[in-house]
């Protein structure tokens, strides 16, 4: 027990010299403490009272954490997240070193941790999840990560770690996971919604085989967009259903409503209240989320694979013609140092859409290159001044428009969107 | 009819890393100077004639495609190497440029057998050659984006496809990359590499249609700026 106090305190005191020193550092306070006591994570999380929940997957982590931990704080349960970005074994043992008092308890009801899919194998033995979400899996930064069915044996290993595994049907790769107690819960969509959201496997015009039908103890009978955001049907195996309009656009964000509510009635959350708490629900950084910025909108769609960018893509493709879209490629570590990945997504889906394109980022002409092969005109700036001056200055005043940047890119232009405050919300 | 005709080896098994902007690229390229050209798709298992085909591509894939691909790659050994003789175009990429190989021997010691158009072994390795290359060709600098820990080594009478300016290319010593046999190329660089080096996606667009349609079949120029300039930005990136 001393030895978990003094752990804590020396990391707290890392985190304040480390902002002393004017550096974000939400990672060193986890990395110090970890040394002093390697243990740290599974001491901290074992008086937590009704269990960890982890939320893994390529695409969709986040927004999924944020819905389930709006539905539990809703019930009026104290949960314990991490805050975004911060999706490592460090960050989760710096997260749970905040709450904890001096002695080191954290007291809480229950512990919501988004994990990366390439850590949470190890990490699943340490937390102990009640519950494990797997929201979908896809290739993502292969020079990062390496191959695909790597990444896929990890985070079946981990699911075999957890009390019940809430799963999507509609992946094959994830389907095919199973909790060590059996206890599986599967998540999928009806026909028409599930054409919005196609696997890895057919993302290249592979045939995808006719999958064995999977019972469903939760579907997305529908998710369509209104306006500025989703409206979304969910259908429990008892025949209890419930709507609601979703503050996100994109059918994607249909299944990490399922996967939220699916987790969220593990712990005794009826449907119609996950969907009142869906509702309230605010887009989580960057995925969506909407930055007034001299009086325009600005709504951004953080991008990392081609999966995901299938998925903004379908959304852009629905935007009435004349909408004003930047795409901004970086590609840095945190982005993925290979770009050719802009060559696997659709963007010949956009063509025809008399939408207004401009790139920016490091690689702008790179992207700038793959819509003109996909037939679409677009100019090119570095400068992300420059690219933020131009994109603004096409939309018409009290109008959106969209931002679709690599991770890094995003954090750019945010600092010039709200000067000193992406930082800031990147961690809060 | 089409001008020409692409056969895409493996699309579904085969094509991580961009692999499938070349086929792109090279369509778009001739639809741009009014040509036309069909791209058929040939994945594991199908019955399919190399001889109708102008251009043949094949890109890179993960390990447990590639065994698979290793074996349907056999049964078409004959077929490949008289269209080779016959002087059809092929433009093979990381892992499927490796099966044109005599062999691949994996870091666990076994042997995957290659087709053998390139004379040239590839050895598995544990350090994997990472990030944007440049290489010096007869057909200016190739830009592009390599990721593998084959280690390919070419006989001496093998002709590479360039020198190494930056990058590793067939090796971590030797700095030559990619291979060349008649009309045959073979290359580590994704990036995806033809939309990036128009004039290299020209120059196997000009033998396809040379071969097929006579001395005639020349290629008007294209405004390439902006593919110049993104492969500047690539040339200078880690
Ligand atoms: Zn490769």
């Amino acid at each position: 027990m001393l030895r978990l106090a003094a752990a804590c305190a020396l990391g707290r005191l890392a985190g304040r010299v480390s902002r002393l020193l004017g550096r974000g550092g939400s990672a060193l306070p986890g990395l110090v403490a970890e040394k002093v006591d390697p243990r740290l994570i599974e001491r901290l999380v074992a008086p937590v009272r009704r269990g960890v929940v982890v939320v893994t997957g390529t695409n969709g982590k986040t927004t999924t954490t944020k819905m389930l931990v709006a539905m539990l704080e809703a019930e009026g349960l104290e949960v314990v997240t991490n805050p975004t970005g911060s999706n490592l074994a460090r960050g989760i043992a710096a997260r749970l070193i905040e709450v904890a008092s001096w002695r080191g308890r954290v007291d809480a009801d229950l512990a919501v941790f988004e994990v990366d899919e390439a850590a949470v194998r190890p990490l699943a033995p340490r937390l102990r999840p009640q519950v494990l979400v797997v929201t979908n899996m896809a290739r993502d930064q292969l020079d990062r990560f390496g191959e695909l069915a790597t990444t896929a044996s990890h985070a079946a290993a981990a699911v075999r770690r957890a009390a019940v595994a809430v799963l999507n049907a509609d992946d094959p790769l994830v389907a095919g996971m199973a909790a060590a107690a059996g206890a599986t819960r599967f998540f999928g969509s009806a026909e028409p919604v599930r054409q919005a959201m196609p696997p890895d496997s057919s993302l290249y015009g592979a045939a995808s085989a006719a999958a064995p039908a999977i019972p469903l103890d939760l579907c997305l009978e529908r998710s369509d967009a209104d306006g500025e955001g989703q409206v979304i049907t969910l259908v429990r195996a008892s025949g209890e259903r419930a709507t609601a309009r979703l503050q996100v656009p994109g059918p994607y964000n249909g299944y990490n409503a399922a996967a939220a509510a699916l987790a969220a009635a593990e712990f005794g959350v009826p449907l119609a209240r996950a969907a009142a708490a869906l509702e309230a629900t605010r887009p989580a950084f960057g995925r969506g989320q909407v930055i007034e910025y001299r009086g325009r909108r600005v709504r951004l769609l953080l991008v990392k694979n081609p999966a995901g960018l299938n998925q903004v893509i379908r959304l852009l493709a629905a935007l009435p013609p004349g909408a004003e879209i930047l795409v901004a490629i970086n590609d840095l570590d945190a982005d993925g140092r290979d770009v050719s990945w802009l060559w696997d997504a659709r963007v010949e889906d956009l063509a025809g859409g008399g939408h207004r394109f401009g790139t920016g980022g490091i690689r702008a002409y790179d992207i700038a290159l793959r819509l003109k092969y996909a037939g679409l005109e677009a100019w090119a700036e570095t400068d992300f001044g420059a690219a933020l001056e131009r994109f603004v200055g096409g939309i018409p005043e009290g109008e959106t428009g969209y931002l679709v940047p690599t991770y890094t890119a995003m954090l750019r232009f945010l600092e010039l969107l709200r000067p000193g405050t992406s930082k800031r919300e990147a961690w809060a | 009819m089409s001008d020409l005709v692409i056969a895409h080896l493996y699309p579904y098994e085969m094509n991580i890393y961009g692999d499938t902007g070349n086929v792109i690229a090279l369509r778009r390229r001739l639809e741009w100077r009014g040509l036309e050209a069909r791209v058929d798709p040939v994945p594991v298992g199908a019955d399919y004639d190399l001889s109708g085909a102008d251009i043949v591509f094949g890109g890179g894939g993960q390990d447990r495609s590639q065994l698979e691909v290793a074996d349907d790659l056999q049964r078409r050994r004959d077929a490949v190497h008289e269209a080779v003789a016959a002087g059809t175009v092929f433009l093979t990429i990381c892992g499927t440029y490796q099966l044109f190989g005599r062999r691949f021997l994996t870091q666990e010691g076994r042997e995957i057998p290659g087709i053998g158009v390139f004379a040239m072994d590839t050895i598995g390795g544990r350090r994997r050659m990472i990030g944007n290359v440049v290489v010096v060709t007869p057909w200016g600098d190739l830009v592009g984006f390599e990721n593998h820990s084959g280690r390919t080594l070419l006989d001496p009478g093998q002709a590479p496809l360039g020198r190494v300016k930056k990058g590793y290319g067939n090796n971590e010593t030797r700095r030559d990359e990619g291979a060349v046999t008649a009309n045959c190329f073979g290359t580590y660089l994704h990036g995806s590499l033809l939309p990036k080096n128009p004039g290299f996606a020209d120059e196997l667009l000009g033998r396809a249609l040379r071969r097929r349609h006579g001395a005639a079949a020349d290629l008007p120029p294209l405004d390439d700026t902006l593919e110049h300039r993104a492969a500047r930005v690539a040339a200078r990136r880690p």
